[in-house]
């Protein structure tokens, strides 16, 4: 259970996050739609920390998250996740060792920093990577793929931590739609078969529908709607929104396209 | 068609030439306005170093003649003959091995430096890139260290060091390689600072701690900078290498030094040009090197 | 676990650590690195007793430094700067002037001559690995003690590397005006003044004012040989451990490379705008 209690980010006059107060039962795959500029990814990046709230508190099945300190913080950060629209892989390091990046919170120091990996280890990324079907790039420099393929890496690696919680921040709006439907798939797969909670922004309502338990809908910084994806019509989008669905899904897309995409 | 052409342009070519005028007229202004600030620092320069045309012109037939005793004075019919033979390169030569010893010295000295050196620079780049920085306070305090390091010249150091550690290569290795702290720290610290961010917030978002997300999200996109850095920093460390023995911080520079002040002239031009050599095939070496590694690792990310 | 540790060690062994003579090479290297490095450390003596020594040593050294005082001669030390920032000022004037005909000369586009080109590419180079200090002492024995020497060597030393740098600025932009020049029907001369020259002298003004922040701090230092300049200064109040003025003279040359820098730096700007940035 992931409670968020009015969870606030503000960036000097402006409120990217305000006074967001969410519900998240263990095992529920949440979309979180909303205009650019709408706090989606800030809302993630604060349940992961990269970010720090402004105020608000964050509760992970009792224990307080936005307490957390140095190593503890760490291990809570291991326990969620995150998948980023851009992928963020070390591009000039193999698939198999950004894999591994997943495995870092949990070994010694000494043996991090200086790479040694277990076999036991070397084998677990490669099941991970194989469950994508990409156990055969392993040894590629990351660089070398494709936009899907970097994309579903990224997603080996959040497995590698063992985590309750995967946060994905626009995990699609760079790739193709084929590309698209095999990450969405992998993000599903992980959600039903490992039992894991999936938060995921997206910003086409027509693959939140589809894919999510669960649509919170966010602007300005606030939550507009919360439900599920029945009850989101599109009199309810041009209510939030004062668009049709149409033009909100043009607007979102004009969002993300600025943002270098990546050819696949 | 001609005339046509002619009416054609004309206009343009009037607002070229005006605007071509107006253009000249301000160069002309910057020009005289430079000439009369120069001319005052150089006759105030000349003036505190004492370097006039009339002194320079006076020294010129005792620089020619300083630089003429330095030539070996070789003869075609003993070029190769022994040590013993005058006009011989082997005579010019006599003391090569010893030269050769202490040129293999100079260029460990700067090895050993430049490894010392970049390896305190590697460790205070990451807390001196702006964009990692744990702190603030951190950031500037090893800024402005490394800033410090890097102001102060080898030969300074070298002269301090001489003192401290007693004459001999120690401290020359050591003034080398706190220089060498310095340069290294922040260049690598700014590239750094050019990295792209998105692998750090992958490895941080992981659970990856402040150390391991240098090393797997920033150091290997880097890798080939510093390594670049490293041996540019080599090539430089040889030439300061072989002066540091001038205030007897060991290499060749003492021997240099000696040859100079006692004028044993045809040997300060045998040194030198084992220097120049020294110098140059290190150089290419360095060069083959980094195309070598930035071949293989791939180009700056 | 472990079974399917064996499955993919059989499917990808590459994944699960180099071969055999991968291993063997990267230890061989490592052996012959850290062989040599011990060799160095016995040779250069890094005793942990003369590192201990050396280090309490500099202890002091730094004690007595605190605080700088400017001592009795503090007139001595400000005519030592001002010599200083004059013989880097003149060397790097000198050098910039006779580096314009000796760059013509280097380029490629104007001397066509390759084995010419050739040779004075690789004299230019020869220069350049003699370090500033050597020729100061060199023209210290030819000229005397004294800040001509100081000025001497600059000249020396920068010479080549500048000419170089200025051979391939001219290179840089020879091919795209000087053809309009000749096509206008200029002559040779004239595609050098009016072609090649405007675009070329902005660059290398940018290049002689870098080289004179760069001479300020080696000037500093060539008083050491006896090339004048505050270098002598320090020297001699490093010879009778006059600590404290040491420590004095290093922050004033620190402050007057900062501020040579920094004016410089503004000059360039105004002068040459942006394109003073252009990396040649
Ligand atoms: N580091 C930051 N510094 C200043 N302002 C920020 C920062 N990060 C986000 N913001 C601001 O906070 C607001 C919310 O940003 P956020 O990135 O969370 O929106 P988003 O819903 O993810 O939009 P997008 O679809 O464009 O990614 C925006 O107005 C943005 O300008
Ligand atoms: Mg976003």
């Amino acid at each position: 259970m992931l409670q968020i209690q009015s969870l606030t980010r503000r960036f000097g006059e402006r409120t990217a996050v305000n006074e967001v107060s969410l519900s998240i039962p263990a095992g529920q795959m949440v979309g979180v739609i909303g205009r650019s500029g709408a706090g989606k990814s800030t809302l993630l990046r604060m349940l992961n920390r990269l970010t720090e709230p402004s105020s608000g508190r964050i509760l992970h099945d009792g224990m307080d998250v936005t307490a957390l300190k140095g190593q503890a913080l760490r291990d809570w950060r291991t326990r969620c996740a995150m998948i980023f629209q851009q992928f963020n892989l070390v591009q000039r390091l193999d698939v198999l060792t950004n894999v591994l990046v997943g495995r870092l919170n949990h070994r010694p120091l000494i043996s991090s920093l200086l790479g040694r990996f277990t076999a036991a280890e070397r084998a677990m990324a490669l099941e991970a990577l194989d469950r994508f079907d990409l156990a055969d790039q392993a040894l590629q420099r990351a660089d070398t793929l494709s936009g899907g393929q970097q994309q579903r890496v990224a997603i080996a690696r959040a497995l590698m931590q063992q985590p309750r919680v995967i946060l994905a921040d626009e995990p699609i709006a760079s790739l193709d739609p084929r590309n698209a439907k095999v990450v969405m798939d992998a993000l599903r797969d992980v959600n039903k078969r490992d039992g894991l909670t999936v938060l995921v922004n997206l910003h086409h309502l027509d693959t939140a529908r589809e894919y999510c338990d669960r649509i919170v809908a966010m602007q300005a910084g606030r939550v507009m709607f919360d439900g599920t994806p029945a009850e989101l019509t599109a009199e309810k989008v041009r209510e939030i929104y004062g668009v049709d669905e149409a033009e909100f899904h043009e607007q979102a897309e004009e969002a993300v396209r600025p943002k270098h995409t990546v050819a696949a | 068609m001609s005339a046509a052409f002619h009416t054609d342009i004309s206009p343009v070519v009037a607002t070229g030439e005006a605007a071509f005028q107006a253009a000249r007229q301000q160069r002309r202004l910057a020009t005289l306005v430079a000439i009369a600030v120069l001319v005052p620092c150089l006759l105030l320069a000349g003036w505190v170093s004492e370097a006039w045309p009339s002194t320079i012109w006076a020294g010129l037939p005792r620089i020619g003649e300083y630089f003429w005793r330095i030539l070996p004075s070789l003869s075609l019919d003993h070029l190769f003959g022994g040590t013993k033979t005058e006009g011989s390169l082997a005579f010019w030569f006599y003391r090569a091995p010893e030269w050769l010893w202490l040129l293999f010295e100079t260029a460990n000295m700067a090895a050993l430096a430049t490894l010392m050196g970049s390896a305190v620079s590697l460790v205070l780049a990451f807390p001196a890139a702006r964009n990692l920085s744990p702190s603030p306070l951190i950031y500037q305090l090893t800024r402005r260290g490394l800033e410090a390091l890097r102001t102060v010249p080898e030969i300074v150091y070298a002269l301090i060091f001489v003192w401290a550690f007693g004459v001999g290569a120690l401290a020359g290795i050591l003034a080398i390689a706190l220089h060498t702290a310095g340069a290294n720290g922040k260049l690598f610290a700014e590239a750094i600072e050019n990295t792209d961010l998105g692998a750090w917030d992958g490895v941080r978002s992981a659970g990856g701690s402040w150390a391991l997300a240098c090393r797997y999200a920033i150091l290997p996109q880097v890798l080939p900078n510093l390594i670049s850095y490293f041996l540019l920093r080599f090539e430089v460390n040889i030439r300061s290498a072989s002066v540091v023995g001038f205030v007897g911080a060991g290499g060749i520079g003492a021997e240099l030094y000696q040859v100079i002040s006692f004028n044993y002239y045809e040997e300060i031009s045998a040194i030198i040009l084992l220097i120049i050599l020294a110098v140059a095939s290190i150089d290419l070496l360095s060069e083959r090197l980094r195309h070598a590694i930035i071949g293989r690792l791939g180009g700056p990310a | 676990m472990s079974a399917s540790i064996e499955t993919w060690r059989a499917r990808l062994p590459a994944a699960f650590g180099a071969t055999r003579a991968q291993v063997m090479t990267r230890r061989l290297g490592w052996t012959a690195f850290l062989l040599w490095l011990a060799a160095v450390l016995w040779w250069f003596d890094f005793t942990p007793v003369r590192l201990w020594n050396g280090l309490s040593g500099l202890g002091v050294i730094i004690v007595m430094m605190i605080p700088p005082s400017p001592g009795e001669l503090w007139v001595e030390i400000l005519k030592g700067i001002a010599e200083s920032v004059a013989m880097a000022f003149l060397g790097t004037f000198l050098s910039a002037t006779v580096a314009i005909p000796l760059g013509f000369l280097g380029a490629g586009n104007v001397v066509t001559a390759t084995l010419l080109r050739f040779s004075i590419r690789r004299v230019f180079d020869g220069f350049r690995g003699v370090d500033q200090l050597i020729w100061a002492l060199a023209f210290v024995r030819a000229v005397g003690l004294g800040p001509l020497a100081g000025v001497l060597a600059i000249f020396t030393a920068d010479i080549a590397v500048l000419a170089k740098l200025y051979a391939e600025a001219i290179e840089n932009v020879e091919r795209r005006q000087s053809e309009g020049v000749i096509a206008a029907g200029g002559s040779k001369l004239a595609a050098l003044r009016f072609g090649v020259l405007p675009q070329v002298l902005p660059v290398m003004l940018a290049q002689a004012l870098y080289f004179f922040e760069s001479n300020t701090r080696s000037a500093a230092i060539l008083g050491v040989v006896g090339a004048g300049g505050i270098g002598l200064q320090i020297a001699e109040r490093i010879r009778v451990r006059h600590w404290d003025e040491v420590a004095f003279i290093i922050i004033l040359m620190i402050i007057t490379v900062g501020v040579i820098d920094w004016i410089s730096g503004k000059v360039r700007r105004k002068l040459i705008g942006e394109r003073g940035r252009q990396p040649v």
